[in-house]
């Protein structure tokens, strides 16, 4: 013991060390959506060169989980910023916020590599052809953990009403699983069954837990084609089909066409289709208020909507909801 | 202070921490008998944990018939680059697991070197679920095997060799009669770590589903209170197995002294 306790002492001093060299930045905690993790890194990089007094912590999570931080956890956070714009106003007002600007959006892509069978043949008009044969394989995520994962089994139900072909969704899907929709007045409905009874066929559909975990399914050579957010592939570097704005969920011009859709998930909640699109806020308990927003003003500005569009998710013209909330500072967008 | 003292104090500080958690899982769950018993009665937990069960056992059968000889040989002799071997048995429990699963992903995969050539499908199928659950628990077989090897005297086997047995006789009729509780004893930690592997499984094979993938995917969807009486048939079944076998192993021993 004697002899441990120097060396206990130096690791308690250098423990107070660290904590008071990083305690003379001014900490922005910003709470993202997974999905925004590439292009929060490149705007963090150009925020902390503007601001050097600020050390800019990122932490992600799925976006349903990063607002219940604030709301349930009672984290102080600076800037929240979630996959779906709705669930801010759904989940934070009027206590925790009461305003929330738009500004970017995504897609869902079928994405694959050059060496995915029939990659040369591929595009808009064919992939369910190609999809349907036997020998290509193809993944999307668990609908029951991943919102990309039931955005998939929309799109594909949609493309069977767009391409005016009532098969799609049985032939990719329904006769090798147990997932199915079920049309009701004009609605399709799918209702996912507990993820052990999701029964795939693992010799033409890989699933996994999260749209990340399918990446490496791709790039091992397991699966042809996966569904996934045109950001990810972009950021992996994968190629991809763009699959028409009628299906894709990335247009809102479509959203009456898109909330026929409906999937129930096994855990009771029932998520329509509607488009994706990014929404960030303010938190009102945010600790430093004053750099919040000039993060935010970055997220917007011309400069923040060149990273998005470098990194796959198509910025959207900023649009907020209650304008006359918005801080002083924000009004111009 | 006597020694004993300061060392019960201690003993029982890391005893409660691991007991606490266990515990605190099992009291949470007396606020919801309800969940439990549904639980209970649903036959796909069931079917999911038992199918665990036996991937566990086939990745147990593999661990003692190709690391008997691998302990015994590292128990017994000397050879050049032994304590290199010896570290190779211990790399899965320093890897982490995810990196495991890709690694074993990479080898046993469609494309990969055995993967594209054998015959099994592995990846999404009962043989990678095997694969991955004996890398994670052959180390706990092979090390307790070898310490039981290297507890006999090597003089037993000699006697019998001079006695005229053969090689294979004694390795048979006196060494494993004389280590067979050390290798019961590993075979039963690594059949429990293998029941207890996610990290690597879920890379390999998310289906078929695995009781501890099954646990994971209810605490993502539907929250720890869905997923914790799970967690707890999973725990009993698996310490039920544990002290039967205990219990069988210990009575061996005091009958064989008495």
């Amino acid at each position: 013991m004697e002899k441990l306790l120097p060396i206990i002492i130096c690791l308690v001093i250098s423990c107070c060390m660290g904590d008071v060299q990083t305690a003379e930045k001014v900490k922005l905690k910003v709470l993202h959506a997974g999905s925004l993790t590439e292009p929060m890194k490149e705007l963090e990089k150009i925020f902390e060169e503007r601001n050097p007094e600020v050390d800019v912590q990122l932490e992600a999570a799925g976006s349903a989980k990063t607002i219940r931080k604030v709301t349930e956890l009672d984290r102080e956070a600076d800037v929240v910023a979630s996959a779906d714009y709705s669930l801010i106003p759904h989940m934070m007002y009027p206590k925790y916020a009461n305003w929330t600007i738009r500004f970017a959006s995504n897609q869902i892509v079928i994405a694959y590599l050059d060496d995915s069978k029939y990659s040369n043949e591929i595009n808009q008009d064919n992939w369910y052809e190609i999809l349907r044969r036997g020998d290509v394989k193809f993944g999307f995520s668990n609908p029951n953990d991943d919102p990309c994962g039931y955005r998939s089994q929309m799109v594909i139900q949609l493309a069977e009403l767009y391409y005016n072909d009532s098969s799609i969704y049985d032939d990719l899907v329904a006769s090798n699983s147990n997932l199915k929709f079920v049309e009701k007045d004009g609605n399709y409905i799918l209702e996912m069954p507990e993820s052990e009874n999701i029964n795939p066929n693992t010799e033409k559909l890989m699933i996994r837990s999260m749209e990340v975990e399918l990446i490496y399914g791709i790039e091992e050579g397991e699966i042809d084609y996966y569904f996934i957010y045109r950001s990810v592939a972009k950021q992996h570097n994968h190629k991809f089909v763009e699959l028409p704005d009628e299906i894709d969920l990335s247009n809102e011009s479509f959203s009456d066409k898109y909330s026929k859709i409906k999937v129930i998930l096994a855990n009771g909640k029932e998520v329509s289709a509607k488009p994706i699109i990014y929404g960030i806020t303010i938190p009102k308990n945010a600790p430093n208020k004053e750099y919040a927003e000039k993060f935010v003003k970055l997220v917007v500005s011309k400069e923040g909507r060149e990273v998005f569009e470098k990194l796959g998710q198509p910025p959207v013209k900023a649009f907020a909801d209650f304008p006359e909330n918005l801080p002083e500072s924000l009004k111009d967008i | 202070m006597k020694l004993s003292t300061i060392f019960a104090l201690l003993s029982s500080i890391l005893v409660l921490f691991v007991i606490l958690p266990v515990f605190s899982t099992f009291t949470t769950q007396f606020s919801d008998l309800n969940g439990l018993v549904q639980t209970f009665q649903d036959y796909d937990v069931w079917r999911t944990i038992l199918f665990t069960a036996y991937a566990a056992f086939l990745s147990t059968l593999f661990a003692v018939l190709f690391g008997t000889p691998l302990a015994y040989t590292l128990a017994r002799t000397e050879f050049p680059g032994k304590n290199v071997v010896s570290g190779v048995v211990d790399l899965p429990v320093i890897i982490p697991h995810v990196v495991a699963g890709i690694a074993l992903l990479s080898v046993f995969g469609s494309k990969g070197m055995i993967g594209s050539i054998s015959p099994v499908k592995f990846v999404d199928a009962l043989p990678g679920i095997v694969v991955a659950m004996l890398f994670v628990s052959a180390p706990f077989y092979i090390n307790t095997a070898r310490e039981g090897f290297q507890s006999i005297n090597p003089r037993f086997e000699q006697v019998a060799r001079t006695l005229g047995a053969t090689q294979f006789k004694v390795f048979f009729t006196v060494t494993i009669p004389l280590t067979w509780r050390h290798i019961a004893a590993g075979a039963l930690m690594s059949w429990a770590r293998a029941i207890s592997e996610f990290g690597a499984i879920v890379i390999i094979a998310y289906y078929p589903m695995v009781a501890s993938t099954l646990i994971y995917d209810r605490f993502l969807n539907s929250g720890l209170q869905a997923s914790r009486p799970i967690s707890i048939l999973l725990i009993l079944f698996s310490l039920s197995v544990f002290i039967t076998i205990r219990v069988l192993l210990w009575n061996g021993r005091k009958n064989e002294s008495s």
